[in-house]
């Protein structure tokens, strides 16, 4: 009787001191309950987050500056009582207990005064129910928190941009050359596609800064919109051209004389005809108008982008 | 450079394993990590036909070579240090090096090359392609291709520089960048032998650019203001600015050196306030203020080579000042003033200036003028999304944009563009969206005051159009191993008032991806997209010397004919990642494939009888078609295993070959000179000639991370 009191008090005591050690101290008013006691449970999940970003203290505004995991995933208490049942009592970042908007709204607490950031509301991102959590993985200290690099990362989503820059002729975006933010606000911005520029082409013009002109010969449409005539990503025709010349360029100039005629597999360097066949084969109109983004060239030679 | 380069990084890569040791010693408390990882591929190459477009962006040499890259990186409490490299010593290189300290300033530093190859060993019969003066020795230049210079057609950019970020004065903020792009090669230009009616001459020209780019941003951010301004400048210097080169069509003046002109430099400023400021009722103000110049100067040529000889032009100014001022205004209020409601009202104006020199070029009994192209852009609209009950969420937007630009033939349109969405995510391992889009863009047409054929043309860029697009994508993930997406995109453009131009375009795009583990065992992935474009054009053949304009009347010389190009293309990977032995043995299999089939249905509108008898005889309606129009495969294959020794080496061989097929009626049977004289004739470089090509790749990757 005597040992099993002893025993008794004894393992009382334990699981006392246990229940003290893991959360009766670290317990703040607020209902948090300190980094720590998650870390008892989380391990890995901690462990992952000491490795990221958030757990710096040197940054004022970070997680570890504040709560810790309870800043981002709310205080702890009511989860501990509830013995962490499938995530009760705390917020957790799954498709499944939170919509986007929780999820964002989480970040932008602390992340809303970030320069970059500040234009979230109006991105189409936020319109198609992207929370930050599509990309960014709060616990890992990859460059960005990012889930992947660019551009697999965007092309989970964007398909079609994927089955784009697969095709011949295409921007070095699979090379890794170019990056999706080169050109793109992926938090939102004023720009069309969320283009990062105030038009196609002071965007283009980043890059292909020998489009810029000014030319004394301008062609309007590609003033206005190198889109006119290109496609950003990738096209089955080479230069990224929405379709080819001399067919492209007969779309607008059906004027007397050679704009005018059609170039069929008789003018080809295998066909049969006996003269016009140097605006079909090769390169086309572009044998011979290869200043079609402006030319500084003289009299009518400028003119018509042959010099 | 490269060398220097080379040492500096293997020095850092192989160090910091090294430091890793040694920071394990130091004292816990510090918290100072070291990570990294360090590859190095060995790998043989063997390469046939088209190296360019093998190695269009990239750096994989023929025969054996070593591929060495890795990452470092070094942090404690306060600091961190970050570098990046890859193939180093090759053409596509690239280093990256970021540090700073944690919360209050940060500084990048990068070097990239960016090949891009066109064509490998093009042919010319001018000495020294890719100068600025092109020329030969003998009149006529000679056509036996074997004793014409080997060159290759590529363009090389080197883009250095860095930035500095500052957040040590939260809220303020401060942010400068700075960067230089060299580009130098040789690029496929061209020019007219005689203008209208020669020849065609493909001229290697000089790419000889340097881009320099500075950016300062200052500015204040604390809820519930933002307030940031920023100023860009950049010039871009082209060291040629014209391509001087003898013209074979000039026999009578052999002498002459006829002249094309190169991109002019220029410079660019940019000056861009954005702000932001919550409102009450979960309401932001946006506003984007930008100002933009860029500026060219040049000296126009005063004449120009004919057979005849110099023809000179009188000018009213022989100095080109170009100067093109944009202005862009944007106002946007969004807001979610009660949880299921979000809305955004938005005005966004846009004006391009195109303030340079006017000049009157008199050329014998011709005297015009340089038009000046400006246009102005008003866009204002509207869209509201509603969360409804079982998780639905619809939105709606209206946009109307308003363009009054100088052109002659539509100088106004009115672009009407109406959108609905759908979204459902009532299961928790689905997500669904509905999409449609429709634009009414109407144009204000004065073509019909304008003599030839324009009352009759309407250029696609603004014509008149209706574009209805529907979208539907699914996201499935009903296992935590398991998740799929589909998307499929119907766009159909029908522009109504066209007589002549393309009339009518859609297109149909299918989008799969699947990803599946099993069991931690075997992981398979693949995905399939497929498109198809549809494109109808209608053209008229109009006599130079006696054009009959009217679309309604044929004759022999002037009738219509009509365009019908579809390109089916799709594409494919399968996949699968097999954990032989997790963790220790796996196996990698993959197989992509893609291909690209187009055509062109062509019709001449005459009776056959007419259609066969047209110079040179025996057209028909079918022998006119192109059936090879951009069609290419390319073919992929992968087999890959890898052992891991520990968790922190690994050790990988594996075998990849990748064939890709390229036919095109341009390029269908290429003659260097096809014919000296006419409009048969022309002088080519093999430009773009048949990249086909194919190649095996057997390589041995070690990896080691830290």
């Amino acid at each position: 009787m005597r040992k099993f009191l002893v025993s008794f008090f004894f393992f009382s005591f334990l699981v006392f001191l246990v229940n003290f050690l893991m959360s009766g101290d670290t317990r703040g008013s607020d209902g948090t309950v300190g980094v720590a006691t998650c870390k008892a449970c989380h391990s890995k999940h901690y462990e992952s987050y000491a490795g990221s970003i958030h757990a710096k203290k040197a940054i004022p505004t970070s997680p570890a500056s504040k709560d810790g995991c309870e800043s981002c995933h709310g205080p702890g208490a009511a989860h501990l009582e509830k013995m962490g049942a499938g995530g009760a009592g705390i917020f957790i970042f799954s498709k499944k207990l939170a919509d986007a908007e929780q999820k964002s709204a989480r970040c932008l607490s602390c992340h809303s005064e970030t320069p970059l950031i500040n234009f979230w509301d109006m991105g189409r991102h936020r319109a198609a129910g992207i929370s930050c959590d599509n990309c960014h993985t709060v616990h890992s200290g990859t460059p960005k928190n990012l889930k992947a690099r660019q551009p697999d990362l965007c092309l989970i989503c964007h398909l079609s941009i994927r089955a784009q820059q697969n095709k011949q002729s295409h921007h070095p975006i699979r090379e890794g050359k170019v990056k999706c933010t080169d050109c793109h606000d992926s938090h939102g911005g004023f720009g069309t596609k969320m283009i990062a520029a105030n038009s196609a082409n002071e965007l283009c013009y980043k890059c292909h800064a020998e489009k810029r002109g000014p030319f004394f010969w301008v062609h309007p449409p590609v003033e206005e919109n190198c889109l006119t005539c290109h496609v950003p990503h990738g096209s089955n025709h080479s230069k990224l051209l929405i379709d080819k010349p001399p067919k492209l360029c007969q779309a607008c100039h059906d004027a007397a004389g050679h704009p005018s005629a059609p170039y069929t597999s008789f003018e080809t360097f295998k066909g049969p005809a006996t003269g016009s066949k140097n605006r079909m084969f090769a390169r086309g109109c572009l044998n011979c108008h290869s200043n079609i983004h402006g030319s500084m060239g003289p009299s009518t030679r400028g003119q018509t982008f042959v010099r | 450079m490269n060398t220097a380069i080379f040492i500096l990084t293997a020095i850092v890569l192989i160090s910091s394993p090294l430091c890793a040791s040694a920071e394990e010693k130091k004292p816990e408390e510090e918290k100072a990590v070291t990570t990294g990882n360090v590859s190095m591929t060995g790998q043989y190459t063997d390469i046939s036909g088209n190296r360019a477009k093998f190695n269009e962006y990239r750096d994989i040499r023929e025969g054996v070579g070593v591929y060495v890259g890795g990452e470092a990186g070094y942090e404690t409490e306060k600091y961190y240090l970050h570098g990046e490299a890859g193939n180093i010593g090759y053409r596509d290189q690239q280093y990256r090096f970021e540090g700073g300290q944690w919360g209050r300033f940060g500084l990048d530093l990068y070097y990239d090359q960016i090949p891009h190859n066109f064509t490998e060993d093009a042919k010319t019969f001018y000495s020294k392609p890719g100068s600025n003066r092109l020329t030969y020795p003998t009149q006529p230049p000679s056509t036996n291709i074997n004793t014409w210079n080997s060159f290759d057609y590529d363009v090389m950019r080197k883009r250095f520089g860095g930035g500095i970020k500052m957040d040590m004065l939260k809220p303020f903020f401060f942010n400068v960048s700075a960067n230089r792009e060299n580009r130098t090669g040789t690029y496929p230009f061209g020019a007219a032998g005689t203008t209208p009616g020669g020849i065609a001459i493909e001229l290697p020209a000089p790419i000889d650019y340097t881009t320099d780019a500075i950016t300062f941003q200052a500015g204040y951010s604390k809820n519930p203001l933002l307030m940031s301004l920023s100023y860009s400048y950049s010039t871009f210097d082209n060291d040629n600015n014209n391509l001087y080169f003898r013209n074979p069509s000039n026999a009578a003046t052999a002498a002459l050196t006829d002249t094309l002109t190169l991109p002019p430099d220029n410079t660019y400023h940019n000056l861009d306030f954005r702000g932001a400021v919550k409102l009450p009722m979960r309401t932001k103000f946006n506003v984007d203020l930008g100002v933009s110049q860029a500026k060219s100067d040049a000296s126009l040529l005063t004449s120009y080579v004919t057979t005849g000889g110099s023809t000179p032009i009188s000018l009213s100014s022989s100095t080109f000042n170009g100067k093109v001022e944009t202005q862009s205004y944007a106002f946007s209020l969004t807001s979610t003033p009660v949880s299921f409601m979000d809305g955004k009202i938005f005005y966004k104006y846009y004006e391009r200036n195109n303030k340079s020199d006017q000049i009157t070029t008199t050329d014998g009994a011709d005297i015009f003028t340089n038009p000046l192209f400006d246009y102005k852009k008003n866009k204002a609209g509207a869209e509201l999304g509603f969360r409804l009950p079982s998780n639905f969420y619809l939105s709606g937007a209206y946009t109307y944009t308003h363009v009054n630009r100088e052109r002659e033939d539509i100088p106004r349109n009115d672009d009407y563009l109406y959108n609905l969405g759908l979204r459902w995510s009532g299961l928790s391992f689905m997500v669904a969206r509905l999409g449609y889009e429709r634009l009414n863009r109407r144009a204000d047409f004065e073509g019909q005051d304008l003599g030839g054929a324009e009352p009759w043309i309407r250029r696609f860029d603004a014509a008149t159009q209706t574009r209805d697009t529907f979208k539907a994508i699914l996201d499935v993930f009903p296992l935590e191993n398991l998740n799929f997406s589909l998307g499929y995109k119907y766009k159909h453009s029908d522009y109504e008032d066209t007589i002549l131009g393309f009339q009518d375009m859609a297109g149909h795009e299918f989008n799969f991806d699947v990803d599946y583990l099993l069991a931690k065992k075997v992981r398979f992935y693949g995905n399939f997209d497929y498109e198809r474009a549809e494109e109808k054009q209608f053209q008229r053949t109009l006599n130079l010397t006696t054009p009959v304009y009217d679309p309604n009347i044929t004759t022999s010389t002037n009738y219509n004919w009509t365009a019908d190009q579809t390109n089916n293309s799709y594409g494919f990977t399968l996949g699968t990642d097999i954990y032989v032995v997790p963790k220790k043995w796996t196996l990698k299999l993959q197989y992509s494939y893609l291909k690209s089939n187009g055509n062109t249905d062509y019709a001449y509108l005459l009776n056959p009888a007419t259609l066969a008898g047209l110079a040179p005889g025996g057209r028909t309606q079918d022998n006119i078609d192109i059936e090879n129009w951009d069609d290419y495969s390319l073919r992929y294959y992968l087999a890959k295993i890898t052992y891991e020794p520990t968790a922190a080496l690994s050790c990988s061989i594996g075998y990849a070959y990748e064939k890709f097929i390229y036919d095109d009626a341009q390029y269908d049977g290429y003659q260097y000179v096809p014919a000296t004289t006419g409009t048969n004739g022309a002088y080519l470089t093999g430009a773009y000639k048949d990249p086909s090509y194919e190649a095996h790749i057997v390589f041995l990757n070690v990896s080691y991370k830290y």
